[in-house]
């Protein structure tokens, strides 16, 4: 069964309108701050062959890297009627151990085969580890986390009691990650029910052939879109400041051949992995990718498994974007994956000088803070990233304070921060003048201090601290950013990535990176 | 017209204001063209042509005179005071973007320059307690900043102001002197979440200045009638209140036009509906449950507001969306229009394949009938931008503009299971109220689509908005944040106290009698940050557990409980006024004409009624075409179609 532009139209709304009600339940059930004010998660229904057909993503991270935990978890486990995978093991299918993804399969009647899968993946504020946030600085898989393989959460509709109590234990605010658990697994059943829903009004055979009509569908676009380049290899590279161990910078290298409506995207000559977090496991980077040729469509190109078939991705095993246990990885979903953006952009600028944006600030600035908050007698781990500056693109200045690329994650409204946290910000603004200068400005980082009220922990992950946001077409470079303690009236510059501790009443100052600019002056 | 109080509700568009008079039993409705220039010029000589010399008691009227101010970048001059180190606030927003996959990403220039935006030393925190506290040197030193900026109005906007207000106070008497209009935050908001309540503010402060010269000049022309603007949550206020803030009435149009339906509904004993009002160039949709729904956050524009609003879904599709083949072979309808110039194939001026190029090729549009046939339609050119798509999709017109129906209806069905059941709605326990240029060809088949068997095609639906600010009552919302954790009922009685003593009091003073409240409280489980709005009552906590359930399919009875806001709404009814009823139908209905209309997959011979020949009590089957002057309507042949007392179409499906 063909489906004709008519049906692909109206069967492209249907399933995109389950993924996103999907997303509407687990953001106004889920407890952590970071699922339900910051929108970290996503939503996707995937088809019998476990291949992505529909997606409301609000973390382009999530893109393509959600797709590898759903077949990973069906390759694992025997998923009946009721049960449900979890799993967030960066070597089988995962990205970085606080993104937590459930699988549920979706059965027909009797069938003994599932006909299609609903999964969506949800950033955890903790997963255990050495530091609260679980994005400390680590050299190793078992010092970041929790690592759970793919395992059964929900067996025939009951919690696995088992697995959860082994879950609980092994996270620091168990009852937040009990309540978001259950708010990932409520979206599934929405998911799944809204799909039977649409496979009864429509028929089995045209919701089958829709799947598959609009995984060709997003092909088609990808492929016009890639059509649209002139045809060539366009060489680029970047580098990551460091790894936190003393290793850096870290070469990035990607050579983008586009011809024939493909492209081909090579990281050879990459660095190999590091000892420090900032690998990035093939899933990130595939995500990074899927990211980068979304950008490029000029149509709203539905997000499924279609849009990846006409490019090849290369990334050498035991490479920096193929990295292999027992790597330490939470950088790598954050911040290797705006790095290898920054350098397929930086490729695809010689394809395309007009288009495409110089780079952006690259570095979600992740802060995490974390220790027993004595005024309401309980422990606490807060999560957050910090925007900068957008690159500027012809005759467009770049935007101040905004995040870019891998993540879109809203700020924690000062108001809810200090009524349910022992902290306080002390400063939030733009950072004018971080923008590089040029024709078109880079967009302006942003500063935000903030003052602990008790002793805590604090772990940095940040990015573009030594190395700046590139230029393009002669446009100056953004600003690096600057992590500053301040004690009293000392001031200290702290590295890229650490883990302090903090006594009550000392100040954490983010400065973050500006945006490169476009042309010269 | 009789003797009695002479109500007046009055709606300004972009073409057309409209107005509808009630006195005693007898209603009269007028249309003048719209002055944009002054909106009030075609209010007054609308009243004067419409009443003869009588003065009106009272006319309540949907402004668009904020909205316009927003949307056209023609507001105040304002200078912002908030705290020293957060000036970038209301422009770093919550450092997200719109569009995931833009190359570049963009969002709305602030309505407050940096140069206007000036930080003051003071710091409350979230329990109300103040660690640093405005000095009188420093008060000073505002208002001498504030002097000399040369503003036209005023925002201030403290960190936890809902907790403490003494800070935002103190700027505010330090202000006052000046004479300019002031947006305070927590005045106009008692909630937390900083962003959105200074964004309010400073979307208030923006449009102050024009709407308090409109409404005083309008005030001035009314001669002693009360004067009422509806506000966006459907229901009016005074125009103290509305010159204080004016963010109120933001949506004003599209919730007078609700208000109106519902009030229409209510007269034929429909009170669960969903409104589908389908234009030229968007659609809105909206569900109401007995009452409205109220939403407490919109984004006009890009800006944020956090005013409560009637929760109206605009989807970006209508009558003049264009249609399209993309590079994957996809039918796309909109978001591109063709807008009203030049508008669709058909108008004779543009080449695009529009909604309407395929309502008409489906005979569900009468060409001789357009706006009366005041408006020339060319079907021949419609037919013809219909072969050209029909060419790329490999079919035939006909079958084109099938498709072009069906992906338009696809994306209102969309919008509707937002309104519904993502809200925990089913839509098949609700009625279709179709209205709009576009709405009564659509709605038959979208609610084929959503298992609806029941559709209202209102008479006059073109006085919908006017009806609407004619019956709406006057009213008061205001909310404060308390976060407590498993509050008891009298200890959240206790601190509803002021707002229900606030609103008492100024709708008194707009002359309300017998004045009703409710109150809400917006709960959730402590740790979420999702607050469901419940009713405060004694059993509030049960009542939210039990809604939780039914919204997101599971609650935590053991769970701590916690009221985040608590709300009050105030009401003085209004006289509602029936609509006139219509004479009894007399025989059988006869159809006027017959047209090849798309019935279903194929094109049959259909008859074709006059909408004003049908008297009360008609019924005919489906599959017919009802025409009149500002809409056609489409029976689908699994529907009868009944008149009822009031001359509203109401359709039932009978099969």
């Amino acid at each position: 069964m063909k489906l004709d532009s008519i049906r692909l139209a109206v069967m492209n709304s249907r399933l995109a309108a389950i993924a996103d009600e999907m997303g509407v339940v687990l953001g106004q059930t889920a407890f952590s701050p970071n699922i339900k004010e910051r929108h970290d998660f996503s939503c996707a229904i995937f088809d019998a062959r476990g291949e992505l057909v529909a997606q409301a993503a609000h973390i382009p991270v999530h893109l393509g890297s959600t797709p590898l935990s759903v077949r990973a978890a069906i390759e694992s486990l025997e998923l009946g009627r009721g049960d449900v995978a979890a799993l967030n093991d960066p070597f089988a299918g995962g990205t970085h151990l606080p993104d937590l993804t459930l699988v549920a399969p979706v059965f027909i009647g009797a069938e003994r085969r599932p006909f299609a899968y609903a999964a969506n993946r949800a950033h955890h504020a903790d997963m255990g580890g050495i530091a609260p946030g679980s994005m400390a600085l680590a050299t190793e898989i078992y010092q970041e986390g929790f690592r759970l393989p793919p395992v059964k959460i929900v067996s025939g509709g009951e919690i696995a009691r088992d697995v959860m109590t082994l879950f609980l234990a092994n996270t620091r605010v168990r009852e937040e990650r009990e309540g978001d658990l259950r708010a990932q697994i409520a979206a599934l059943w929405v998911g799944a029910e809204r799909l039977l829903a649409i496979v009864k009004t429509s028929g089995r055979k045209t919701v089958e052939a829709a799947m598959d009509g609009l995984k060709d569908y997003a092909e088609r676009l990808m492929i016009a879109a890639l059509a649209e380049l002139r045809p060539g290899t366009y060489r680029a590279e970047d580098f990551l400041d460091d790894d936190g161990f003393g290793t850096g910078p870290i070469p990035i290298r990607a050579a983008i051949k586009i011809g024939g409506g493909k492209a081909l995207v090579d990281f050879t000559g990459s660095s190999p992995q590091v000892r420090g977090s900032v690998n990035a496991n093939f899933a990130i980077t595939l995500s990074a990718t899927f990211y980068v040729m979304k950008c490029l469509a000029a149509e709203a190109v539905p997000a499924n498994e279609g849009l990846m078939r006409p490019i090849r991705l290369v990334a050498p095993p035991g490479s920096i974007v193929n990295a292999l246990a027992p790597a330490a990885v939470a950088g790598g979903n954050v911040e290797t994956s705006q790095r290898i953006v920054d350098v397929l952009f930086r490729a695809l600028a010689k394809a395309a000088p007009s288009r495409i944006p110089a780079a952006s600030s690259g570095s979600m600035s992740n802060l995490t803070v974390g220790g027993f908050d004595r005024f309401r007698d309980r422990h606490f781990s807060y999560y957050e990233t910090i925007a900068g500056g957008a690159g500027a693109a012809s005759g467009r200045p770049g935007a101040s304070g905004i995040h870019t690329h891998m993540t879109n994650t809203l700020n924690t409204p000062i108001e809810a921060l200090e009524a349910y946290y022992p902290m306080r910000i002390t400063e939030y603004r733009i950072r004018r003048g971080s923008g590089g200068r040029g024709r078109a400005r880079g967009g302006d980082g942003l500063i935000r201090e903030l003052e602990c009220l008790v002793d805590s922990n604090a772990s940095l992950l940040t990015e573009r601290r030594t190395i700046a946001p590139y230029g393009l077409a002669g446009g100056g470079p953004g600003a690096t950013g600057m992590n500053i303690l301040l004690r009293g009236t000392r001031r200290t510059r702290l590295p890229g990535k650490t883990n302090i501790d903090l006594k009550a009443g000392e100040r954490i100052r983010i400065e973050t990176p500006g945006g490169g600019a476009w042309g010269r002056r | 017209m009789s003797a009695g109080p002479i109500v007046v509700g009055i709606d300004t568009g972009g073409t057309f204001t409209d107005l509808v008079a009630i006195a005693g039993g007898e209603i009269r409705v007028h249309k003048v063209l719209s002055t944009p220039a002054d909106p009030a010029d075609a209010v007054i000589r609308g009243l004067r042509e419409m009443l003869a010399g009588m003065a009106p008691e009272s006319v309540t009227y949907s402004s668009t005179v904020a909205t316009n101010a927003l949307l056209e970048k023609k507001g105040a001059r304002v200078a912002l005071f908030t705290n020293a180190g957060f000036e970038d606030l209301i422009e770093i927003g919550r450092q997200n973007r719109d569009d995931l996959y833009a190359l570049a990403p963009s969002r709305p220039e602030p309505l407050v320059g940096r140069a206007m935006r000036f930080g003051v030393a003071e710091r409350t925190l979230f329990d109300g307690s103040i660690i640093r506290l405005l000095s009188r040197a420093e008060l000073a030193r505002i208002r001498r900043l504030a002097a000399r900026s040369g503003a036209d109005a005023f925002a201030i906007c403290l960190l936890h102001s809902y907790a403490n207000p003494k800070g935002e106070e103190s700027i505010a008497r330090a202000l006052a002197p000046l004479g300019r209009p002031l947006s305070v935050s927590h005045r106009i908001l008692a909630e937390y979440r900083e962003y959105e309540r200074f964004s309010t503010a400073v979307v208030n402060a923006y449009v102050a200045p024009r709407m308090s010269s409109h409404l005083k000049n309008l005030e001035t022309r009314l001669e002693g009638a009360r004067l009422r603007v509806m506000q966006s949550n459907g229901s009016a206020i005074g125009p103290e209140l509305a010159r204080a803030e004016p963010v109120r009435t933001i949506l004003s149009g599209p919730a007078a036009g609700v208000i109106g339906a519902a009030s229409l509904a209510r007269a034929f004993g429909v009170d669960r509906f969903i409104t589908f009002d389908m234009g030229g160039t968007s659609t809105d949709v909206s569900l109401f449950d007995r009452r409205v729904r109220i939403r407490t956050l919109s984004h006009p524009d890009g800006y944020a507001v956090r005013t409560p609003v009637i929760d109206i879904h605009t989807v970006g599709a209508g009558g003049g969306s264009i249609a399209r083949i993309d590079a994957g072979g996809s039918l796309r309808v909109g978001p591109d229009s063709a807008g009203a110039d030049p508008g669709p194939a058909c108008y004779g001026r543009g080449e695009s394949c529009t909604v309407t190029d395929a309502d008409l090729v489906a005979g569900r549009l009468v060409a001789g009938n357009f706006l009366g046939g005041q408006m020339k339609l060319y079907p021949e050119r419609a037919e013809h931008a219909l072969s050209r798509l029909a060419r790329e999709m490999k079919t035939n017109p006909i079958a084109a503009a099938r498709g072009i129906i069906r992906v338009v209806n696809a994306n209102m069905e969309r919008a509707i299971r937002v309104i519904t059941v993502e809200r925990g709605y089913d839509p098949r326990d609700f009625a279709i109220l179709a209205f709009g240029g576009a709405g009564p060809m659509h709605a038959c088949e979208l609610a084929l689509d959503l298992g609806i068997r029941r559709i209202v095609m209102p008479r006059n639906p073109g006085l919908l908005c006017a009806w609407g600010a004619s019956s709406a009552p006057l009213g008061r919302e205001y909310s404060l944040t308390v976060r407590e954790t498993n509050p008891n009922y009298r200890g959240l009685l206790a601190r509803a106290a002021g707002l229900v003593r606030r609103a008492h009091a100024e709708l008194g003073a707009e002359g309300a009698a017998a004045i009703r409240h409710e109150l809400w409280a917006d709960m959730r489980y402590r740790g979420q940050s999702y607050e469901l709005e419940i009713a405060l009552t004694p059993r509030f906590v049960a009542d939210f557990h039990s809604t939780h359930r039914r919204t997101f399919g599971h609650c935590a009875p053991s769970a701590a409980v916690e009221v985040v806001n608590i709300r009050i709404r105030a009401v003085a009814g209004m006289p509602v006024a029936r609509p006139k009823r219509i004479a009894r139908q007399v025989g059988k209905p006869t159809p006027v004409s017959s047209g090849r209309v798309l019935v279903g997959g194929r094109e049959r011979t259909v008859p074709i009624y006059e909408r004003g020949s049908f008297g009360a009590g008609a019924r005919v089957r489906g599959p017919i075409v009802v025409v009149e002057l500002s809409s056609t309507a489409y029976v689908a042949p699994e529907f009868t179609l009944r008149v009822d007392d009031f001359g509203n179409l109401q359709l039932e499906a009978t099969r």
